[in-house]
């Protein structure tokens, strides 16, 4: 078959792609067709004032159209038989339409608003689909395009895959088909104190795992940082030119920058951040949010380093995937000041 | 092909493309569409929902679907299955711990027959990273070679970071998918 893992062929040409590839990019921001946003393409997103009020305009215009396909869906139980066919075409149509108003203005929306409208294009579509295996019989011939292969298994019901995700045994880090060398990092300790100081390193990831009543401290800079399953642990780390992952975390203290921070399944944990997009929480409960508090010699230049010299405000503008509404999230707060730790000098690494 | 789709092919859009982009949170989806782009890449939060993004590849337009990986999103991923031409897998090869997670969506996705018969990009990306799997070892981890023979496949290594190999990658999509859809003019 044509795939193959090929990366000696880019090495082996490498200057030649590398010309390719620029002349390509530059014939590609030229143009600058891009983009399917509303306003001119390739902006940046608009000042807050025009985002207010293309949100409200989107929501009355989500809302028409979202009215308009659901009385056409109610009037197709009374439709001629024979036209029912065409007119769920054009209703799935105008549900396409629906979403694609939802991606182009999902930039400017606030999160809730994106989810939500999410869920009730797919909750239109549901409903078409029902209507529509109840009110046409199936027919014996279709012309579907045939995949070339047959899977010798029944079909999963809707949305089986979607639910049983969850029930899936644990991922064995062991099962891996290729052996990797340990990456940098600390593993399997409990009660010590785990000081690192990697400037000059050149590191790459970093990855802290298992660990119980423990305090880290990385001084230097890291292109991405991987926590999994903390307990009653402090972690002081300077910053993360990429993103930090941490997975299960509970009673832990964190002092993170970096441009992305993912939390999923942490409890009872507070983070101080300093974050140039937006922190996300998933699986969480009982995480507190308050800006960055760490200090070493020569910090500063290590946050300029990695362009995150200037607070950005976004510790506090935290999304969580689990909660739909507008009103807060019930799984999150802001650290209330009186509350916050002073701020925590590694200066002296293993002090 | 029945004839059907094909004449349907033929009615399509001037040489449009559908481009699907899944991969775990975190992978690297949105950075590599926006760097294809020419976009700024220095702020970018998660995606709540997703992207799409039209832009002109050669003499095709491509429209790019970027659906969000977090776990909470990935079940509205088949919401996006329908009509896609060209499938982008997106790996983040330093996160090691997740690889597991990462093949079982992959496997997945490659039962679905709404995707049968889309070609399957997949990009190892993050190369920049010390520690980064190769393509190989990533190919090697998600059994790459068992996949259907009737699929046409290839990995790609990647970084949105400096943009290493991503005109590879679309190259041979934007290939693989003309000389299927439109081999007919
Ligand atoms: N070092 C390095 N970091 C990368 C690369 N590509 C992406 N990143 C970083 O990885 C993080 C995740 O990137 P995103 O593009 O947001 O990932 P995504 O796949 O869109 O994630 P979801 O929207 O949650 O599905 C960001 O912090 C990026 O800066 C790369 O090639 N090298
Ligand atoms: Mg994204």
């Amino acid at each position: 078959m044509e795939g193959e893992a090929d990366r000696s062929d880019a090495s082996a040409d490498a200057s030649a792609l590398r010309k390719k590839h620029l002349a390509m990019l530059e014939r590609l921001s030229n143009r600058h067709q891009s983009s399917s946003r509303p306003d001119k393409p390739g902006s940046s997103p608009p000042p807050a004032a025009a985002s207010f009020e293309s949100t409200s305009s989107f929501l009355s215009l989500f809302g028409e159209s979202k009215r308009s396909i659901e009385s056409r869906l109610g009037q197709c139980r009374l439709a001629d038989p024979s036209l029912l066919k065409l007119q769920f075409d054009e209703i799935s149509t105008s549900i396409a339409d629906l979403e694609k108003l939802v991606a182009e203005s999902s930039y400017y929306l606030p999160s809730y608003e994106v989810r939500s409208s999410l869920k009730a294009v797919s909750d239109l579509r549901q409903a078409l689909d029902n209507l529509s295996s109840e009110l046409i019989p199936k027919k014996k011939f279709s012309f579907k395009n045939k995949p070339a292969r047959k899977e010798p298994t029944a079909p999963q019901p809707k949305g089986a895959e979607a639910e049983n995700r969850d029930s899936r045994p644990a991922a064995k880090a062991g099962s891996l088909a290729v052996a990797v060398p340990d990456s940098p990092g600390f593993r399997n300790r409990a009660n010590e104190v785990l000081a690192k100081d990697v400037r000059g390193l050149e590191i790459g990831e970093f990855t802290l795992s298992d660990l119980e009543s423990c305090e880290v401290r990385l001084i230097g800079c890291a292109r991405a940082l991987f926590v999994h399953r903390l307990r009653n642990c402090r972690v002081y780390a300077g910053p993360v030119t990429g993103s930090v992952l941490i997975e299960e975390a509970e009673n832990c203290v964190f002092l993170l920058a970096s441009h992305q921070i993912r939390i999923h399944n942490a409890k009872a944990s507070d983070f101080y951040l300093r974050v140039r997009s937006r922190p996300i929480v998933e699986d969480c409960s009982g995480v507190r949010f308050a800006p960055y508090r760490l200090h070493y010699r020569g910090i500063e230049r290590d946050l300029e380093d990695a362009r995150l010299g200037e607070e950005t405000g976004n510790w506090s503008k935290v999304d969580d995937f689990k909660w739909l509404r507008a009103a807060q999230s019930p799984n999150w707060s802001v650290l209330p000041e009186n509350e916050r730790i002073e701020t925590v000098d590694i200066s002296n690494l293993s002090a | 092909m029945g004839l059907l789709s094909i004449i349907r092919k033929i009615k399509r859009k001037e040489k449009e493309m559908r481009i699907l982009m899944v991969g775990l949170d975190n992978s690297g989806k949105t950075t590599i569409v926006l760097k294809i782009n020419g976009e700024d890449t220095s702020v970018i939060s998660p995606t709540l929902g997703f992207n799409i993004k039209t832009i002109t590849y050669q003499k095709y337009t491509l429209n790019i679907w970027d659906v969000g990986g977090q776990k909470t999103i990935r079940s509205y991923w088949r919401n996006y299955f329908e009509q896609t031409d060209g499938l982008i897998w997106v790996v983040d090869s330093s996160d090691l711990r997740r690889l597991d997670d990462c093949k079982m969506e992959l496997d997945n996705l490659l039962k679905e027959e709404r995707l049968s018969g889309a070609s399957l990009l997949i990009f190892a990306n993050k190369q920049d990273i010390k520690g980064a799997l190769t393509p190989a070892e990533i190919a090697k981890v998600l059994n790459l070679e068992a996949m259907d023979k009737t699929r046409h496949w290839k990995i790609v290594g990647c970084s949105a970071y400096t943009g290493e190999g991503l005109l590879e990658g679309f190259d041979w999509l934007v290939q693989d998918i003309a000389s299927r859809i439109y081999m007919l003019e």
